[in-house]
């Protein structure tokens, strides 16, 4: 797969995992695991980029007695996803074309 | 392998990576295996599942290609304000600078002449040594037995005082040495 589209598609996994409520890095990658194995370099790389991106925030929590850090998405993160999703129409459009001819 | 292994060893593979970013991706490996601990792994299996720490530090350096070096370039280069503020401020830090590297002459030249001086203590008694040994050795023989004798000895005690003498010079002189060089590389890692 393109190295670009990739990322792109990585970025927008993690989001979804954070979707529907904060969650942590360990967290995120069993989430994901049914649907694309991911390494935690991967993930971190990912969550960088989505933090400078603005696209979630990044906070600590006492958990345990440790210090976790939660990822929380922004309205810019949920935003990112709805783009996705209409990329994504126009994606199966080109594919049905592209598989037609 | 242990979780502190593990840090530990991925810490020394990526030295020269710019510090906070080591420190954050300790943070974050850390936390992936104490939650794997959490869900009844042990620690052994935790560290393993997180995987090889020399492909993990080989990818973090893929993904920050120049990261050790970005950070010094970024350092060397100077604003505009910057350079203002050194211009202006010249007749202080460099009369302070000058003053400063007087003061480090000093006490290099110091330090220098303390070295040279015992180097002169151990030759002084070395030819004290020699030369009260040979001339006392020529008293004796010429019938002057006790004076001839005294002075051998006391030649003898000047050799076995040089021979501690060169000891401690020694020692100085390299002591001296290593400062020089520890200073000269503490002025460097300034620059």
């Amino acid at each position: 797969m393109d190295i670009q589209l990739k990322r792109g598609l990585l970025d927008v996994c993690v989001l979804a995992a954070i979707k529907d409520g904060d969650s942590y890095g360990y967290k995120i990658i069993k989430d994901m695991k049914p649907y694309i194995e991911m390494s935690e370099s991967t993930l971190y790389t990912i969550l960088k980029r989505l933090e400078l991106a603005g696209l979630l925030t990044v906070y600590t929590a006492e958990y345990g007695g440790r210090l976790r850090k939660y990822y929380h998405i922004t309205r810019a993160g949920l935003g990112r996803i709805e783009d996705f999703k209409d990329e994504w129409r126009e994606i199966m459009a080109i594919y049905q074309f592209v598989s037609k001819t | 392998m242990t979780k502190k292994q593990f840090l530990s060893e991925l810490k020394r593979k990526l030295s020269g990576l710019p510090r906070r970013d080591i420190e954050e991706r300790l943070a974050f490996y850390g936390e992936m295996i104490d939650d794997r601990i959490e869900e009844g792994r042990s620690e052994a299996d935790a560290v393993a599942d997180v995987g090889y720490v020399g492909v993990i530090a080989a990818q973090i350096r893929m993904e920050t290609p120049s990261g050790g070096r970005k950070e010094k370039a970024r350092s060397k280069k100077l604003g505009a304000w910057a350079v203002i503020l050194l211009v202006l401020g010249s007749p202080i830090w460099l009369s302070l600078a000058v003053a400063a590297l007087t003061v480090l002459i000093a006490a290099f030249a110091v330090i220098f002449a303390a070295v040279v001086s015992l180097w002169s203590v151990f030759a002084a008694l070395v030819g004290c040594g020699i030369g009260g040994a040979f001339s006392g050795t020529v008293l004796a023989f010429t019938g002057n037995a006790l004076p001839g004798v005294a002075m051998v000895g006391a030649g003898l005690v000047s050799l076995g005082l040089s021979i501690f003498t060169f000891c401690v010079c020694c020692s100085l002189t390299t002591g001296a040495v290593k400062l020089c060089a520890a200073v000269v590389r503490g002025i460097r890692r300034l620059f």
